[in-house]
Formats: structure tokens, sequence, C-alpha cells
């Protein structure tokens, strides 16, 4: 079977050829523009984040201290991403950045408390964390790697949102990579071992 | 790797062809099975299927029975399953309506059938020598890698496609070789890249026919046959993105999804080296970054002997298949090797040269599958 037969079948190859290269021509340039979420994106292909929001009910009731440690209280409903664990020290954070969401209809500011220590990897004498609230930045603190702190922040009342949510985002500059060649998604900060949220 | 034969009954299988590796499957099954049963001795007998699926195997077991994830993933983690390409567990699944056994068992099964055929697919490969042969079929169904080959990965469906594509291209049927390549393409990622080895084959085909490079264009352009085997080789592959596409809105989810496994991109070369200076800590003879880059040099080394031989579209093959993973790291690499049909077919038919030679690598394959079974069911590393 030749171009030059023109017969029937070889033109029906080249046909078949023509519709298969449009197919593969149309998948690719589909492939090449992507239809996915923002958080999709974020993650998987600009990689801005190491963090991909997970569904969870953020089920709270306000005021309660949470346990975070492997004995605790079940938080899996209140931690999207950005954490492994719980494991007998607390739940550490992995990636630069972690989420906590508590499902909380509050009207006026909020008091976040939080108990942490920084991981004991070779690295930086501290870890500085970077805390937003509902996007609004609401404070910077500094964890000590082995020793627990309390730190307590205050949340305005106008960085809360009416969607019944207060989401938090916890930014780590300073996260070490606990090996050669270790993607920035398993990289280390801190430890959360209680946490809780009143009014203020 | 030898050429097959231009006349088509000088490759059909004799009988002992059919029969040798048989002897094969049943030492091979005989010796995993004493292994899980000296590895866990409390484990009930009838779980011994179970005990050998590992590591990938339980995401194609779940493959198999539920498809693939949504997006977000119903598990609530990052590791979407689009990152495992489709053919082999949806084959799984398709039978599983058919025959109700439990998925492993059948894809054990059909694993261990798939094994049989190809072994006897690469007879011509192997240079019709018995002694290769033998090496080969001891290597796949009874060797120290033979769980991969005989419980649920895709390695097995990536060895019977990528002897097929090489088969019908010795023949130069590009038809032939561009349906299994198809296949291929839709097994592995890296399956796409025999397109290329069909490609490679029409110009050196071109060129022994006309002796020269003058008018390749219109030459190639000039069979139909060709031209339509070049567009259908990768249609498993453009198929999977394209459901990838109305699946989850990513065509290329497969390889974005690896961000969730932490792959890193580097230079191949980087990589290969850190392994090999990774020396070892407790006294064992070498580290498993070692074992995973020594895979890759061996699998270098025969893709050698391959361009030594002018073999040029399994070189194209081998080199993509070898590179390309590399460069996300070493991980897997002794998996991916033993998986390489031109490779470990060469390196039967090096290994079979010598009845010395063949007589002693035979017996370190079938004493080697009983220690490297208890590494497997130990959960050793390099062999993920």
């Amino acid at each position: 079977m030749r171009l030059s037969d023109r017969s029937p079948l070889t033109l029906g190859a080249y046909a078949l050829a023509a519709i298969l290269a449009l197919f593969e021509l149309a998948v690719l340039w589909q492939a090449l523009h992507p239809n996915v979420s923002a958080d999709y994106r974020a993650y998987y292909i600009d990689r801005t984040t190491t963090c991909l929001p997970q569904p969870v009910t953020g089920e709270y009731v306000l005021g309660t201290e949470l346990n975070f440690r492997s004995e605790g209280d079940e938080t899996r409903e209140l931690r999207p991403c950005g954490w492994t664990g719980p494991a007998g020290d607390g739940t550490h954070s992995v990636g630069e950045t972690s989420r906590l969401r508590f499902a909380v209809d509050a009207q006026g500011p909020l008091t976040l408390m939080l108990e942490l220590t920084g991981v004991t990897l070779p690295g930086p004498a501290q870890q500085r964390v970077l805390i937003s609230a509902n996007g609004h930045d609401i404070g910077e603190i500094a964890v000590t790697p082995d020793k627990a702190e309390r730190f307590v922040i205050s949340i305005p009342a106008s960085a809360l949102d009416d969607d019944g949510f207060v989401d938090l985002k916890f930014d780590y500059p300073d996260a070490i990579s606990p090996g050669k060649r270790v993607s920035n998604t398993y990289w280390r900060s801190i430890k959360l071992t209680t946490a809780s949220l009143s009014p203020a | 790797m030898h050429s097959p034969s231009t006349d088509f009954r000088q490759d059909r299988p004799t009988a002992i062809v059919l029969l040798l590796p048989l002897i094969f499957v049943l030492s091979g099954t005989l010796i995993r099975f004493l292994a899980f049963r000296y590895a866990e001795p409390d484990t009930e007998w009838t779980q011994y299927f179970d005990a050998l699926c590992r590591w990938d195997c339980t995401w194609y077991i779940r493959m198999a029975e539920t498809g693939y994830d949504t997006f977000p993933v119903p598990s609530r983690v990052s590791a979407g399953n689009w990152a495992f390409f489709p053919f082999y567990p949806i084959l799984v699944g398709l039978i599983g309506k058919l025959i109700p056994l439990p998925t492993i068992v059948l894809a054990s099964l059909l694993s261990i059938a798939t094994a049989y055929a190809a072994v006897i697919v690469a007879w011509p490969l192997l240079g019709r020598n018995i002694r290769a042969y033998t090496l080969y079929a001891a290597f796949v169904l009874s060797g120290p890698l033979s769980f991969y080959f005989t419980t649920f990965f895709t390695e097995v469906m990536f060895v019977l496609l990528t002897t097929l594509v090489f088969r019908f291209l010795g023949r130069s049927d590009y038809l032939g070789a561009a349906a299994s390549a198809a296949l291929l393409s839709g097994t592995r990622i890296v399956g796409v890249f025999a397109s290329l080895s069909i490609g490679v084959k029409a110009l050196m085909d071109y060129r022994q026919d006309k002796g020269t490079w003058r008018g390749i264009v219109g030459g190639l352009l000039g069979q139909p046959k060709l031209v339509l085997a070049i567009f259908i080789s990768p249609l498993g592959f453009f198929t999977y993105a394209a459901f990838l596409n109305y699946w989850i809105g990513d065509g290329l989810a497969f390889s974005h999804t690896q961000r969730a496994w932490g792959r890193q991109i580097a230079n191949p070369a980087t990589y290969l080296w850190e392994g090999l200076v990774n020396w070892p800590n407790g006294g064992a003879l070498l580290s498993n970054s070692q074992i995973l880059a020594l895979a890759a040099v061996t699998g270098l080394v025969i893709t050698g002997v391959l361009a030594w031989r002018k073999q040029w579209p399994a070189v194209v093959f081998c080199l993509f298949c070898i590179i390309i993973p590399l460069a996300a790291g070493l991980a897997s690499m002794l998996r991916f090797m033993a998986g390489m049909a031109p490779i470990t077919i060469t390196a039967a038919t090096i290994l079979g040269k010598n009845r010395v030679i063949f007589a002693i690598s035979l017996i370190g394959l079938i004493i080697g599958a009983w220690f490297v079974t208890l590494a497997w069911l130990g959960g050793n590393v390099a062999l993920v």
C-alpha cells in the first residue's frame, strides 16, 4: 500500500490518520489548558502552595481547648491540610503552610490560643509562623525547637466572614528540609499540641 | 535482542518452548509460597496473594475495584490515583465483573498467565536459543524479582506489550507494533516512547531500502500504514489524557499528582551519582540507594550493548524509559529495570552464551528468588 496507489484503502488509512491526529491535537490543547479549581492549580500546577485544602466540617464548640497529641482529641475535621500525625508530641506541620478550619458563628472578636513547639531538625534557632484568619494577617510568632510555648493571638471582628467558618493559615518561612533533595511538600516547621478559639 | 525470523513458521513456539516456562511457573509459585510461609508463619495460607501485594499493588487493587479518584480525592489526601495508567487495572476490573474472585487472586492469576505469554512471545527475540530462553523464563517466572510479574503490578503487561512491539517491529510490521504500542502507552507513562521506536525503525528501513537519506520525508509520508501507525501508537496515552480532562479537568493530572509524592525533578546524572556514593550504614553490603542506582547503571550498560549492536529502536525506547524516571529520582528503579524487556532479554542472551555462566546464572536466579521474596515481604524499600 503506497500513496501512489490512491486506492480506497490508502485514502482510508490517511483519513483515519488525520482523524487520530486531530483527536490527539485536541487532547493536547485541552491538557495544556486545564479547567480546574484555584486550589488544584495552586498545589499541583503552579506549585505556589504545599497545602491543598481537603473538605472538612470544622466542627468545633467555641471555647473548647483541644489536645492535638495522638492520645488527645479527634481533630481530623479541623485540619484541611499541611499536617501529619497526630503523634505523641503533637500534630506536626508538613510543607510550608498548614491550615485549620473552625466552624464557629462568631460575631465579635475572638482569641486564638496555640501551644506550639519547633521541630528539632538542624536549622534556624527559631521558626517564624505567619498567621492569617480568613485571608487577613493576624500576627507573627516565633517558635523555639523542643520548647512548648503558649501563644495568644487576637482575631478582630473585621477578619471574620459570615460564612460560619474561621479559616486559619500558618505560613512557615523558615521551614526545614529534612534531607537532601526533599520536596517542600515534606518540609517541617512546628508541632501543634493544643489549640482553642474563644470569644475575646 | 535478536530479530524475529522473516519466516513466521520458524518463530512458532515448539512444545519445549511452551512447556519450559510452565516448570518455572510452578517453581516460582512454590518458592514464593514457601518464603511467605517462612516469613509469616502465623498468617493463613489463603492470604498468600494478599501478602505479596505490597506498595503500588494496593493502589491497583483499588483502581480495579472502584476506578479513578474524583477531585478532591475521597480519602482526603493530595495523592490522587491518576498517577497510575489505566490499561491493566481496567482489564482486571473488567474481567472481575465476569469472574467472581477476590481482585488480588484474579489479578495474580492473570499476571502469571500474562508473564507466561510474555516469555513465549520473547522466544524469537532471544535468538531461539534455549539457554537464553531458559534464563529469561526463570527470571520472569521464578527469579528474584518474579513477584513483580506475578502479583498486581503493571510491569507484567508492560513486558508483554513491549515484547510484542519489538516482535512486530522486527518484521517492519508498523501497524502491529502500533497496536501494541497503543496499549503500552495506556499501561505506563513511558510506554508512549514506543512511538519513537516505530519512527526510528521506519527511518532505518528507508535507509536500508533506498541506500540514501534523500527523499526521506516524502518516502515516509508516502507509506499510509506507517503514517497511520505513528498516530495509533500513542493512542492509549491520549485516550487517558482525554479521560482525565473529562474526569477532573486536567489531562496532565497523572504528572501533576506526582507532587503529592514529593518527586523532585533534577539532573538524572546527579541522582545516579548521589545514589552510587550513598554508602550503607550498619554493615550492609549495599545501601538501598546504591541498589537502585546500580539497577539504572545496569540498564544503561545493556542499552549501550544494544547501541553497539545498532538496535536503535530499542536503544531509543530504553534510553527514554531510563532517563525520564531517573530525572524524578531513583525510586522504583529496580522494578522499572526488571520490566524493561529489551534489557532483560539482551541480558539473557549474553548470559546464555556460555554454558558455565548459564548454569551459575540459573542457580543464582532460583536461589535469589527465596531471599529477595523474603526482603519483599519484609518491606525492603529498594524493591518498591
